[in-house]
């Protein structure tokens, strides 16, 4: 049986919240870009009445193990970044 | 006799110091010349630009209401917006004034007025 992991601190929280936002920025593709920031944004407002430490601490690996996803796929992805800009990013 | 060509010709092309330079001396007319295209002066943001993109990037932010927002609006007390909203907010405007705020520094701003303070303090914003 595994130890009971201490669920994490409000500061580490939002510490990672802020990581994976930032991780999101250095995406040359402005979709997946925006989907990180979306999903990453929304998961954790989803999260974030959770009272459960299990639950909590559960939730908090699961968004680092997410977060390490993203920062290698930044790295792969930005070896093949799209020569064109999205429409999007066309300021007016 | 070409060399003297040469100096001739260079005095015709070589363009004349400007006299109207108020520089005192003639040895400074050089660094005159290479000072007056610099525009280091206007480098830095002022005030009132600061607190223009600030608020604008509030008002854009969904969950706010544009009509509370005022330079001196606290991000929770006035605007009930959580921590996880304050976090999206400062990296809105990291994104607009194009900087790098570290995570002690972020935390610390949780107002509009703290929001201004720290960016027009800040050498880089642009």
């Amino acid at each position: 049986m595994a130890s009971a992991v201490p669920p994490p601190r409000r500061s580490e929280v939002l510490s990672l919240f802020r990581s994976l936002l930032r991780t999101a920025r250095e995406f040359a593709d402005y979709n997946i870009r925006e989907y990180t920031k979306r999903r990453t944004i929304d998961a954790f407002r989803q999260n974030r009445d959770l009272s459960d430490p299990s639950a909590v601490s559960a939730a908090f690996s699961d968004g680092k193990s997410q977060l390490e996803v993203a920062r290698r796929q930044a790295i792969v992805y930005s070896l093949y970044a799209p020569k064109v800009k999205s429409v999007m990013e066309i300021k007016h | 006799m070409a060399s003297a060509l040469k100096a001739a010709a260079l005095r015709h092309i070589r363009v004349p110091v400007s006299p109207t330079l108020p520089l005192n001396g003639s040895r400074l007319n050089l660094c005159g010349t290479v000072r007056s295209m610099s525009s280091h002066g206007d480098d830095h943001l002022t005030k009132e630009e600061v607190i223009d993109r600030v608020i604008d990037v509030l008002k854009s932010f969904p969950k706010v209401d544009s009509t509370k927002v005022t330079p001196e609006v606290h991000f929770h007390k006035d605007l009930g917006l959580d921590s996880l909203d304050t976090v999206e907010i400062v990296m809105a405007l990291e994104e607009e004034f194009k900087l790098e705020i570290p995570d002690k520094e972020a935390d610390k701003i949780d107002s509009c007025s703290l929001a201004i303070e720290y960016i027009y303090n800040h050498p880089m914003a642009g």
